[in-house]
């Protein structure tokens, strides 16, 4: 399992410059970021290699910041390199709140991050199909 | 006097400025003594070693102390009916800042005066018993809806109890009863017109001649725009549910003030911070005293409405007194789609939620003609626990707990901690950007 780093914003514009210039003025690297709009507000959902780092410097700049516990399961970077997975997550009849993708290296490695109600389960039904899960990005 | 009632108020409504003075002086009498019956002011008048029938003159008024809305919470339930409970006939209540209301009494004779006041509104403009009516007021505890729907009863109007909401059946209702006069708040007047020229109706098509609006605060433009669209006369009518309801003061076919009952409410008009009688022409506190409630007698009561009174004889030819247009209120009341709502209200919902801050603010517009609230909310820090899920449920919770406790459904936005300015001293917590 894994920290992923969110952040509550009003739906307004700056927001995600704000987020972005923070984090890249710490030199702080992003893996993948996602936006979920719920409206009138939206959350960003940041992977990071360094989320602890990344948390207390948005903290500090007043932001709106929580961890919020993923499953990060490394695929292989080609056409139907989620099969497996996909298909791991279905024999285990487990169900994905909320997920995305990210290309670690083209062509060989990339991420798959999900949000689920039985992280334990989706990390296990992984293992069995012979994937990884990252508890570490460094 | 006797609390008989007078259909037309012929006797009342062109009696000279003595002849009015000496009923009034009258009325307050019998409407002291009156009051004394109930437990609140008979422990009021022992208290301050008050009698009744040491009354004099009207000015003697003034050594009794004020009524507020406060004193009727605290009578709450019934501290202050003065007449045998068999008597009562109808009560009313309005909503109260803490969730607790205040309750209005009246006799059969009560509710038969508050019908003779409204009638004579009405006809003041030119209503008569051959005019349909279409009320579309809302009716039950609030007052607004019976208030006129009895008025024009007593007219003998054809009423047709319609009630609020259903835009597109008050339309057919209009329209195939050919309405001549209607009762509405005029956010809805608007939002009908506007939806009948959305579908290519013509509002004026409809032969409406007559409009008592009235229940919240509106500019003249919008009256103006109102007429123009419907091709009718708009008349102002004020009221509120502790002097009866509606019937209070209502403007003249002149639409230069409101003219205000004075057979059956004694005014005053106080400076709000000194409560010192205002000076000619000033801008100050309504005050009244009810002369013709017999269940519950209300001795200067402040309505915490400011307006200034205007004097002199209408070209009407009536000579009550005339209240201007309300200039606001002396406390922070917001009167949303016709109904009360005070900022507290909303602060109570707030601070029952840990989840969120203490900040927040009350943003009003208007959304086609209709009122439109939303609560901007900071949470609290550390509240954000990383779901998206929590927080579509708070907000959901939240709205359910806002629309319980202040009866329409207002919209909220979730702010981050620290979002709105802080202000030093009071807090700007209302934007009105209602016109």
């Amino acid at each position: 399992m894994y920290n992923e780093v969110r952040v509550f914003v009003e739906n307004k514009p700056g927001k995600l410059s704000r987020v972005v210039e923070l984090l890249g003025n710490a030199h702080i690297d992003l893996l993948a970021l996602d936006v979920a709009d719920e409206g009138q507000y939206g959350v960003f959902k940041i992977l990071t290699a360094e989320p602890d780092r990344a948390r207390q410097v948005l903290a500090d700049a007043g932001m709106t910041v929580a961890f919020n516990r993923v499953a990060v399961i490394e695929i292989e970077d080609k056409p139907g390199g989620l099969i497996g997975l996909a298909n791991a997550l279905e024999r285990g009849g487990l169900n994905v709140t909320e997920a995305y993708g990210c290309i670690l290296e083209r062509g060989k490695r990339a991420l798959f991050v999900i949000k689920g109600e039985n992280l334990e389960a989706i990390e296990s039904a992984a293992s069995e199909a012979g994937l990884k899960s990252l508890e570490s990005l460094k | 006097m006797n609390w008989q009632v007078d259909v037309t108020g012929s006797r009342f409504e062109w009696m000279s400025e003595d002849e009015l003075r000496s009923h009034q002086l009258e009325a307050l009498k019998q409407t002291l003594a009156q009051a004394a019956k109930s437990p609140w002011y008979s422990d009021l008048f022992k208290r301050i070693d008050f009698r009744p029938e040491d009354v004099k003159s009207l000015e003697d008024i003034t050594k009794l102390p004020f009524t507020t809305k406060e004193d009727l919470r605290l009578s709450y339930p019934d501290k202050m009916l003065a007449v045998p409970r068999e008597e009562v006939l109808r009560m009313h209540t309005s909503s109260g800042t803490t969730g607790k209301p205040t309750a209005i009494f009246h006799t059969r004779e009560d509710v038969d005066c508050w019908a003779e006041l409204m009638a004579r509104c009405l006809a003041m403009v030119g209503a008569t018993s051959r005019d349909i009516f279409q009320n579309m007021s809302g009716y039950g505890l609030f007052t607004g809806g019976l208030g006129l729907h009895y008025g024009a009863e007593r007219l003998g109007m054809w009423v047709i109890p319609a009630g609020p909401g259903n835009t597109t059946r008050q339309i057919t209702l209009i329209r195939d009863f050919h309405v001549t006069v209607i009762h509405a708040t005029p956010s809805y007047a608007m939002h009908v017109a506007e939806r009948m020229l959305q579908e290519g109706d013509d509002p004026r098509t409809l032969g409406i001649r007559i409009a008592a609006l009235g229940a919240e605060p509106y500019t003249e433009e919008l009256r103006q725009k109102l007429e123009s669209l419907y091709g009718f006369k708009a008349y102002n009518s004020y009221g509120l549910s502790e002097m009866n309801g509606p019937g209070v003061a209502f403007e003249c076919q002149f639409q230069n003030g409101l003219h205000f009952w004075e057979d059956a409410f004694f005014v005053e008009l106080v400076n709000p911070e000194t409560l010192e009688p205002t000076k000619p022409g000033e801008v100050g506190e309504l005050v009244m005293t009810t002369l013709r409630r017999k269940a519950m007698p209300l001795i200067r009561y402040r309505t915490r409405d400011l307006t200034r009174l205007i004097k002199g004889e209408c070209p009407c030819g009536r000579k009550h007194v005339r209240l201007a247009r309300m200039v606001g209120r002396s406390d922070d009341m917001l009167i949303i789609r016709g109904v009360n709502v005070f900022p507290s209200q909303i602060e109570e919902v707030i601070m029952r939620n840990a989840w969120l801050g203490g900040n927040y603010v009350l943003y009003l517009t208007k959304k086609e003609s209709l009122d439109q609230l939303t609560v901007r909310v900071e949470m609290a820090k550390g509240a954000f626990d990383g779901s998206i899920q929590t927080l579509r449920e708070r907000r959901a919770e939240l709205q359910r707990q806002l629309r319980e406790q202040i009866g329409f459904t207002a919209e909220v936005d979730l702010l981050e901690p620290g979002s709105l300015p802080v202000s030093e001293g009071k807090a700007k917590r209302v934007i009105d950007e209602r016109e």
